[in-house]
């Protein structure tokens, strides 16, 4: 017969121990999930953006307008950038579905992230907001605060691989030009009281987090519907 | 509760902080923002990773391997308690190396403090610490 190290009743005590720490370990997993996850909450899409000045892509005039906030060294928005937004072009703004504008939210935390948002800023000076925007986020690990204490150099490397005039980005970029508009962006995204990056403002929706496509298009969905007109009924059904 | 019933006990506990951070880095739980917080600057900065999967990951599984040696000893069950001993002192001081690592990447490099990191670490230590007490009581028995 095999050796026996505890009493049965131990062993009991013992077990019911470890099953009182899985079902609190469950529950409390299953708490935060509930109480953290990504939620909508709804808000007044008229607010006016104030001083604030984004970077549309898209028509102007399609049925659906997003605002995204977001902090060009935050690896989330990297993630929506580099995941999920090229489906959203494609997909959306490529149709005249929705048009997207970004508006810079730099956190503290990002040291690094203000010398983006000004490279950005610079690049659409030539026209090439996105194809800036899209670079940072590929090339976040390159120029982050982890990585390096002089981000610029490395994002003028980006300048001269989007082809942009190097001379004019240059001075744009070492004057600080767009510094106000910045600013004035950050203003509006602690005004509307935006807590983390990124976030979506699609309809009456505010949406934080780096969702899906499937979750940002059934925003997109709802928010059309909301929009469109109500059609009555062709005909009564005959009784 | 004995030293092995204690390993057991607390590697659970350290499992489902694990799993909640793996989670979280994931994206499954929370919004993965960068708004708030020294867990998410530590999780999302590259240090996030090892080995192609997230530290907390590994974490996870380092505390199921050291549930498992801990209740298979009490239970005498697959290998001798003195060998499972032995292997739970390896592996919880590896943890202890490696959390210290974490822990001065996370004051030096990251310039962040993550919590639950740092309970974690705590959490190793004490397992390392039981571990060894462990082995000395199956090498005096």
């Amino acid at each position: 017969m095999a050796k026996q190290t505890v009493k049965p009743s131990k062993s009991g005590n013992f077990v019911g121990i470890l099953v009182v720490i899985a079902v609190v370990g469950i529950a409390a997993i299953a708490y935060l999930a509930n109480g953290k996850a990504s939620k909508a909450v709804t808000v007044d899409p008229n607010v006016p953006a104030g001083a604030a000045f984004g970077y549309i892509r898209g028509d102007s005039t399609a049925p659906v307008q997003i605002i995204e906030f977001g902090d060009f060294e935050c690896p989330s928005c990297g993630q929506f950038a580099t995941v999920t937004e090229p489906d959203i072009r494609s997909r959306l703004i490529a149709t005249g579905q929705v048009a997207l504008t970004f508006y810079d939210f730099p956190l503290d935390m990002h040291r690094n992230t203000w010398a983006a948002s000004n490279s950005a800023a610079c690049a659409a000076d030539q026209g090439k907001f996105w194809e800036m925007h899209d670079r940072l986020f590929e090339g976040q690990n390159e120029w982050n605060t982890q990585a390096t204490k002089d981000p610029v150099s490395v994002m003028k490397g980006y300048a001269k691989e989007i082809g942009l005039e190097m001379s004019k980005w240059q001075s744009c970029v070492d004057e600080a030009k767009h510094l106000d508009r910045i600013k004035g962006n950050r203003a509006e995204a602690l005004r509307r009281n935006i807590q983390s990056t990124p976030t979506f403002i699609i309809g009456d929706k505010m949406v934080p987090g780096a969702i899906t496509y499937d979750a940002f298009k059934a925003y997109v969905d709802s928010a059309a519907a909301a929009k469109a007109p109500v059609k009555a009924p062709a005909k009564a059904a005959a009784k | 509760m004995n030293k092995r019933q204690a390993i057991a006990a607390l590697s659970l506990a350290g499992f489902f902080l694990a799993t909640y951070l793996t989670l979280y880095k994931l994206g499954y739980i929370g919004t993965l923002a960068c708004g708030t917080g020294g867990c998410e600057t530590v999780q999302l900065s590259k240090w996030g990773d090892f080995l192609g999967m997230p530290v907390a990951a590994w974490g996870a599984l380092f505390y199921v391997a050291m549930c498992a040696a801990a209740i298979c000893a009490e239970f005498e069950w697959v290998a001798s308690p003195r060998l499972l001993s032995r292997a739970m002192t390896l592996m919880s001081g590896w943890g202890v190396i490696f959390s210290g690592w974490l822990t001065w990447l996370e004051l030096a490099r990251i310039h962040a403090i993550c919590r639950y990191c740092v309970v974690s670490a705590v959490l190793v230590f004490v397992l390392f610490v039981l571990s060894v007490l462990e082995l000395r009581t199956q090498r005096e028995g």
